[in-house]
């Protein structure tokens, strides 16, 4: 690995690319509860940043803060070299064009229930980037297929099962181009099978050199996939570093603690 | 039984039928439109929106809708207001003032009814609030106000009757003027009764139809049936497990 993502001292940039996601000191709290306290996330282009850790720890937080659904306290966060967020203020003028470069998906999908999968594909690119429609279908189509789902277009979300609406509302997020994908535990909804579907198609997204970052239980899966993996306790990062360091010789008891307590159940799938 | 040279009273049955239509569609698109606004302040953030919606509505639901109408004919008319609107303009703002107040909070549950997780969606795709709001928010606000809406707009052509107090012409009155003149009371009024079943009745079948269609989400717009037909041809192989 050439370039090291994370927040590894910057001596390794030769090249020097900018970050995709630059998240600094990033500080979160909710009525007084400090959910995030003093982060850094750095993600690199075409690279995979997995997020685990205990639920309510601050992970989802972490996300929904990058797209500034959920607004920080205190930090600093540049989505490709534009500075979105800093001290106490969002800066960002134009937070609709910020969200188009950044995907998100989410753990219970939320597709439109009121439009066919096609059209779920359709909406943003009519709607936020005013293409046209048949250029709007036809993107949506050629993505529908991506996620091996063509013959699925023209159903409706309750008529899918979960993976099939997760590979739409990946689908959904990707008809933007954006910049970096955010999946907010995407399989944790689903059965074996479903999950199997939707890793299979983030798998492909990664062989084709797609940014992401990934809050995720599924160890194994992150093991394979991530560049780098942040271990998340408590607000606080613990650990982090490549996949073979910290999920196979953690060096922070908080770490191993949480792995063990996950491996067995996990050994599974 | 029937008596009535009923021939004679065509052309005033027909007059009659037609204000009371004229009255309901009127009052119903503007309690539809107020009715909203008061949906969205109450379900705005500031409370400086939240607390008048809340008390119009809390205000206009006790009060009889026969009052209202009085008070926006005859008392608006008197002494301190000396406004004095027009049979058509008491009785279409009467109706919407009193229908508005059902159908906020009609509105207002749908509203809270849309998962929180689609405007975040939305959000997150980049859409602003007025086009989360339009494409996202209100099409399922909708489907689940539809049932309740279509309750409230049978109960006010039912209700338009009460207009008669202030002679505005509409079906019931002309039923009362025939039968105070025929004496065949029983007999007028069976047929008064039979006209308002036959417009209410099909009217609210013809929502639950369009209720139905809205739930299977059938295209309602020729624009986005044509979208769906393209949108079929290029995914060309079968679609597997369609609603029509």
């Amino acid at each position: 690995m050439s370039t090291v993502p994370g927040v590894a001292p910057a001596a390794t940039t030769t090249t020097a690319p900018k970050p995709v996601v630059d998240v600094q000191g990033l500080v979160k709290s909710f009525d007084g509860r400090v959910v995030l306290n003093d982060v850094d996330v750095r993600v690199w282009p075409g690279k995979i940043l997995s997020i685990i850790g205990q639920s309510g720890g601050g992970k989802t937080t972490l996300m929904r803060c990058i797209n500034l659904l959920e607004v920080p306290d205190r930090g600093r966060i540049e989505i490709a070299g534009e500075t979105v967020f800093s001290g106490t203020r969002v800066v960002c003028r134009d937070l609709a064009r910020l969200r188009q470069s950044v995907g998100m998906v989410f753990q219970r999908f939320h597709l439109f229930p009121h439009l066919t999968a096609v059209e779920n594909v359709m909406l943003a690119q009519m709607k936020a980037r005013r293409a046209g429609e048949d250029q709007a279908l036809e993107n949506a189509v050629r993505l529908l297929r991506r996620v091996h789902l063509a013959h699925r277009g023209l159903a409706f979300p309750e008529q899918m099962s979960g993976g099939e609406q997760q590979r739409v509302a990946i689908a959904r997020a990707l008809a933007l181009q954006p910049k970096v994908l955010l999946f907010d535990e995407p399989t944790s909804a689903l059965d074996p099978e479903s999950t199997r579907e939707v890793l299979r198609v983030m798998r492909e997204l990664a062989d084709d050199g797609m940014t992401m970052i990934i809050v995720t239980h599924e160890v194994p899966f992150a093991r394979r996939i991530s560049d780098w993996v942040v271990f998340v306790d408590g607000g606080v990062i613990v650990e982090q570093g490549p996949p073979a360091d910290v999920l196979d010789r953690p060096a922070e008891a908080r770490t191993k603690a949480f792995l063990t307590a996950f491996d067995e159940p996990a050994a599974a799938s | 039984m029937f008596k009535v040279d009923w021939a004679q009273y065509a052309p005033d049955l027909l007059s009659g039928l037609k204000n009371t239509l004229i009255y309901t569609a009127l009052g119903f698109a503007g309690a539809a439109v107020l009715g909203l606004l008061l949906a969205l302040m109450r379900t705005s953030k500031t409370r400086l929106l939240r607390w008048p919606a809340g008390a119009y509505t809390e205000v206009f639901k006790n009060i009889p809708l026969i009052v209202i109408i009085y008070m926006g004919y005859y008392g608006l008319a008197g002494d301190p207001f000396d406004i004095n609107l027009g049979v058509m303009q008491a009785a279409v703002l009467s109706l919407a003032i009193f229908y508005a107040a059902y159908l906020s909070e009609i509105f207002r549950a749908a509203l809270v009814g849309v998962h929180s997780g689609q405007r975040e969606a939305a959000q997150a795709l980049g859409l602003n609030r007025m086009t989360t709001f339009g494409s996202v928010i209100f099409p399922q606000g909708v489907r689940l106000a539809l049932a309740g809406t279509n309750t409230m707009a049978v109960d006010m052509l039912k209700s338009s009757s009460l207009l008669v107090i202030i002679s505005a012409g509409e079906l019931f009155q002309v039923g009362k003027s025939a039968s105070s003149a025929t004496f065949r009371t029983m007999e007028v009024m069976l047929v008064i009764a039979a006209i308002y079943f036959a417009m209410c009745y099909p009217l609210s079948q013809g929502l639950l139809w369009l209720e139905r269609r809205m739930h299977d989400g059938a295209p309602l717009s020729p624009r986005r049936a044509r979208r769906l037909r393209k949108a079929r041809a290029m995914l060309g192989v079968a679609q597997v497990g369609v609603a029509s």
